[in-house]
Formats: C-alpha cells, sequence, structure tokens
C-alpha cells in the first residue's frame, strides 16, 4: 500500500517539469554501484587475446555513463559481466557492496532484480501484450496483481506507450518496442539499468527519443549505463564516457566524446 | 499460492503445445505404472498359491510288509513327539490300493499283478513347513524307523513335497526377475519420453525462460511449470493405471477365481489400497525424476 502512493507521488512528479540537474551536480561520493577491480575476461575460443584486460572502474549512484567502443572491443562482455550471466576469468566485480565471485548463484536473480537491462534486439514476447510484457517481469517476480495493475500503467505512461497497452510487439515501431523493453526494465523500479546498444536498431531520430527518456529515468536517481557505438548520441550529450579497445580501458572522461576516428 | 496457479496454467499450457508428445509419455508412464501394478497383483497371488501349497507339504514313510504292529505304534509315537509334526495317521495296505484305485485311470493294472503291492504308510502333517527337511531327518536317522522302513536304505522310504516347493519357488524367482528386468526397462523408457516432453516444452519456452532470468525470476519459478507439468503427466498416467487394474479386479479375477477354484487368488482390499498408492509414488518418482533430468540438461540457470 505504501509502495504505491509513493509511486504514485513519485509519477506524480515525473508528468510534471523535472528539475534540471547538470552532470556536475551529479553526486560522485558514496559506495560505487558498480565496481570493476583488475577484471579480465578470456573467452575458451580466444585464449590469446582477452575480451576485458585488466579493467578497473567505479561508476557511482545518479551516474549516467556511456561505455564506446568498435565492435568487439569487450561492451557487451562487460554487460553481461555486470548482470553475472558470464563470470571474470580474474579480477573481482562488486555491484551495490556484494561481490559476484563469492556470491551463491541461488541468489543471482536477486541481483538481477536490482538491475534494468535492455538490449539492441528488445527481447519481447511476441505472442503478448505490450501490458502482459511488461507485466510478465513482474509476475515472475511474485509480484502481486494489485501491483502488476498499478505499476504497469505508470510506467507505461512514462514511456509514451499509454495509448498502445493492447498492441501486440508485432504492430509497434522499433522505437515503440524499445521503449516497450525499456518499461519492462524499470517497471521494478532498479537502481541500476543497463542497456546495451539501445539504439543499434533505430534511426537517428527515434535514437534520440530513446536517450531522452534513458535521461529522464536517469534523472529519477537510477544509474544508467549505455553501451553504445552510436557516435552523435555521445557527442551531444556530453556525460561521463568509458572508452574500450579491444578489451583494453584507454580512456574515462567526465563530459566526454566518442572519440574514435571510424 | 498464486504461483503455484501460475505454475498449473503454464503446465496445461505445454500439454496443448506438444499434445503429441505430451500423450506419448502419458501412455508409457501408464503402461509400466499398469505392467508394475499386474505383476504385483500377480505377486500378491503366487505368494496365496505357494502359501497354501506351502499348507499341504506332508512327509510319507513308507513301511515294509509284515512289519510289527508294536514298532509301527512307537514309531507313530515318536514322530509325533517330534517338533513341528501336527498330526500323524497310518494308511493300511489296503486303504493304499483303495487310493490307488480312485486316483488311477486304469485301476485294473493292479489285478493284473495280483495281490497288492502297495505299501502301508505313516502320514505326517507338519504344523511348520519349512521344518519339512528337519523332521524327515529325524525321522531317517532314527532306529526305530529303520525296522520299519520299507527299503532297506530308510531315506527312499520317505516322500515329501520339499521339492515340488522348492520348484515353485524357482519359478516364481525367475518371474520376478523377469518382471524386475521389464519393469526396469519400462521406467526407463517412460524417463526417456519424459525427458523429451520436457526438453520440447523447454525449448518452446526458450525466449520466456531468457527474459525471466533476465529480470530476475528465482530458478524455482523458472523450473516451477516443467516439475509441474511431468507431475502432471505422472499423476494422469498413474490414474488410467489404477483405473485399469481396478477393472482387472473387478471382472478378470473373478473370472479366474472361478476357472482355478482350487486355488486361493483372492486378494484382500487393503492390499489394493497400498498397490494403487504404490503406483502413484512410483508415477509421481518418475515424473519428476524424468522432468528434472531434462531441466539438469537443456535448463541451465
Amino acid at each position: 500500500m505504501t509502495e504505491a502512493t509513493n509511486h504514485g507521488a513519485r509519477s506524480a512528479e515525473l508528468s510534471m517539469a523535472l528539475p534540471v540537474l547538470e552532470p556536475e551536480d551529479m553526486p560522485q561520493q558514496g559506495a560505487p554501484v558498480i565496481s570493476f577491480d583488475r577484471v579480465s575476461k578470456v573467452y575458451p575460443a580466444q585464449p590469446n587475446r582477452p575480451a576485458l584486460d585488466n579493467i578497473s572502474l567505479q561508476i557511482y549512484p545518479g551516474e549516467f555513463v556511456f561505455l564506446v567502443g568498435h565492435s568487439g572491443s569487450g561492451k557487451s562482455t562487460l554487460v553481461r559481466l555486470i548482470i553475472r550471466e558470464l563470470r571474470p576469468t580474474s579480477g573481482t566485480i562488486t555491484i551495490a557492496n556484494e561481490d559476484l565471485n563469492s556470491m551463491r548463484n541461488w541468489r543471482v536473480p536477486y541481483l538481477r532484480r536490482n538491475i534494468g537491462c535492455v538490449f539492441q534486439d528488445f527481447k519481447l514476447l511476441p505472442n503478448k501484450t505490450v501490458f502482459d510484457n511488461v507485466a510478465f517481469a513482474l509476475e515472475v517476480i511474485g509480484k502481486s496483481r494489485s501491483i502488476v495493475r498499478t505499476q504497469v500503467p505508470e510506467v507505461l505512461r512514462l514511456v509514451g506507450l499509454q495509448d498502445k497497452l493492447d498492441k501486440m510487439p508485432d504492430q509497434l515501431s522499433g522505437g515503440e518496442a524499445q521503449r516497450v523493453s525499456i518499461a519492462r526494465a524499470i517497471v521494478n523500479r532498479p537502481p541500476l539499468l543497463v542497456c546495451d546498444e539501445p539504439t543499434g536498431n533505430l534511426d537517428p531520430q527515434t535514437s534520440r527519443g530513446i536517450m531522452d527518456l534513458l535521461e529522464r529515468i536517469n534523472r529519477t536517481g537510477t544509474t544508467v549505463l549505455v553501451a553504445t557505438h552510436d557516435r552523435e548520441m555521445v557527442d551531444n550529450m556530453r556525460r561521463r564516457v568509458i572508452a574500450l579497445e579491444r578489451g583494453h580501458l584507454t580512456r574515462d572522461q567526465q563530459r566526454g566524446v566518442y572519440g574514435f576516428d571510424v | 499460492m498464486s504461483s503455484l496457479v501460475y505454475f498449473l496454467k503454464q503446465s496445461i499450457q505445454g500439454f496443448a503445445r506438444n499434445l503429441s508428445t505430451t500423450l506419448g509419455s502419458i501412455i508409457t508412464i501408464f503402461l509400466s505404472l499398469f505392467i508394475i501394478g499386474l505383476f504385483l497383483v500377480g505377486a500378491l497371488v503366487i505368494d496365496n498359491i505357494v502359501k497354501s501349497v506351502e499348507n499341504e507339504v506332508s512327509i510319507t514313510a513308507y513301511v515294509k510288509d509284515g512289519a510289527k504292529e508294536k514298532d509301527l505304534e512307537k514309531v507313530q509315537e515318536f514322530i509325533k513327539g517330534l517338533d513341528g509334526v501336527s498330526s500323524v495317521s497310518f494308511t493300511t495296505k489296503d486303504e493304499a490300493l483303495e487310493e490307488f484305485r480312485n486316483m488311477s485311470s486304469n485301476a485294473d493294472i493292479v489285478e493284473e499283478l495280483g495281490g497288492n503291492p502297495l505299501p502301508a504308510s505313516i502320514n505326517i502333517e507338519l504344523s511348520n513347513p519349512q521344518q519339512v527337511q528337519e523332521v524327515a531327518t529325524e525321522i531317517q536317522n532314527s532306529k526305530l524307523f529303520a525296522k520299519v522302513a520299507d527299503d532297506k536304505d530308510p531315506a527312499k522310504s520317505l516322500k515329501y513335497g520339499q521339492r515340488t516347493v522348492e520348484r515353485l519357488f524357482q519359478v516364481t524367482n525367475y518371474l520376478r526377475y523377469g518382471g524386475i528386468v521389464l519393469i526396469g526397462l519400462l521406467v526407463f523408457i517412460a524417463l526417456v519420453f519424459i525427458n523429451n516432453t520436457i526438453r520440447l516444452a523447454i525449448m518452446a519456452r526458450r525466449k520466456e525462460i531468457a527474459i525471466m532470468r533476465l529480470v530476475g525470476a528465482s530458478n524455482g519459478f523458472i523450473r516451477g511449470p516443467f516439475l509441474m507439468e511431468g507431475a502432471l503427466h505422472a499423476i494422469i498416467g498413474a490414474a488410467l493405471a489404477i483405473g485399469c487394474i481396478e477393472l482387472v479386479r473387478r471382472f478378470a479375477l473373478p473370472q479366474l477365481q472361478s476357472s482355478l477354484a482350487f486355488l486361493p487368488i483372492g486378494v484382500e482390499s487393503r492390499m489394493f489400497i497400498i498397490i494403487y498408492l504404490v503406483l502413484l509414488a512410483a508415477g509421481l518418482v518418475i515424473g519428476l525424476i524424468g522432468s528434472a533430468f531434462a531441466m539438469r540438461r537443456y535448463l541451465k540457470v
């Protein structure tokens, strides 16, 4: 009950004009949300060419971070390490003060409930409506029907799809489908949102809309990490940029640009 | 509670999705349980028969012609005093002949021989059929019996049903081993079928499972529908098998009993209830193990 009212207050605030925070206002304090300490990942298929080589980085609560690099530079590997779909060959990863190496397998689902995930290919269920796709994320973690009924329409309003609740995924445009998948990622209000090429399949204008949405989500206090090779987007937004090149961390810059010559 | 309902809904959807393989696994479970059940009933029936045959185990001690009345009485006294003997009776030569005439189809043969070739005998009933060997040995070793025995060797004058019972046991043992092998094969086939059905169910829901993992559904929640599906197959298969065995009990067993009236094959209904419970439990174990096996291989969480 309190959760529902809390939530109502929050969304009302969201729909109003949000206070605009400059990037430098973002606090870089407290314990980092994501912390990599000398992390390497070597795939067995390519033992001589590590996908990630000795990466150390910290991401703090409330940050908006771009992870840039060419294909094969290790962006996706890094994302999959964060949600513990993969385990590092060496080094330690800490998410919200929890060491992923020593985490028991049965705890992994609870880690993932605190990390929203968005992918290039949306990963929507084709036989479910927009509403059901988002509701599914709540149902399978055991949320009650009343929570589903209040939170799903709300989050769909947040991403601007309040009129498309009953559409099937194949009736949506690419941008709309990606909004649905973002809605699904944040419907459980995770403190961390990780996006792997969220605009990879979308045209520039639609991509801008998605980025605006991610920025709005970031302004509610959610830490956002976006892996991308969308140069224009990164250059426009001037947020923290972490650059990867062949598994090496080559640059970590506040208010950075994409910076690769393509 | 709500997730149980969810599991049930999902597993029923799974039924509809792969109807043919679902039917296949239900039928194999049904058949293997049915045959297990038949063997159990058969084992009970045979057990009853063996018991009744065992009860009829008796020792016949043949006595030579012209044995002294006094000696015979002494031997009978002695045998009566042995452990495990319930009663002793005497068959005279005439009685033996009469019996032979009644039993044999060509009784005239006796007339041809002239005189009475059959020996008199002492019939010994045992209270405990397991002791037949010991009692026989004691009689054989006693001097009293040696005096009156029909043959010079007292061992040859003793006849008892030991070997019949042993042979019966041997046959039932073969049947039992055969049954265990057959049941093992059927259970194996049922496991393979369930494994396959659940594998198809997992394949069909691959995308859903990937998303469930992504949003943090617990492992139990992801596995639940498949375990439920395996269990449902098992319960339906077991119900069919129980129904069929109930039919056998109602209709086939009385028929068998009336055509084999001399054998006691009636089985208590209490035993049937136990058999049904065993079948249900065995079905559940098969179903759950089959789906657990499929999940280990195809549902890495």
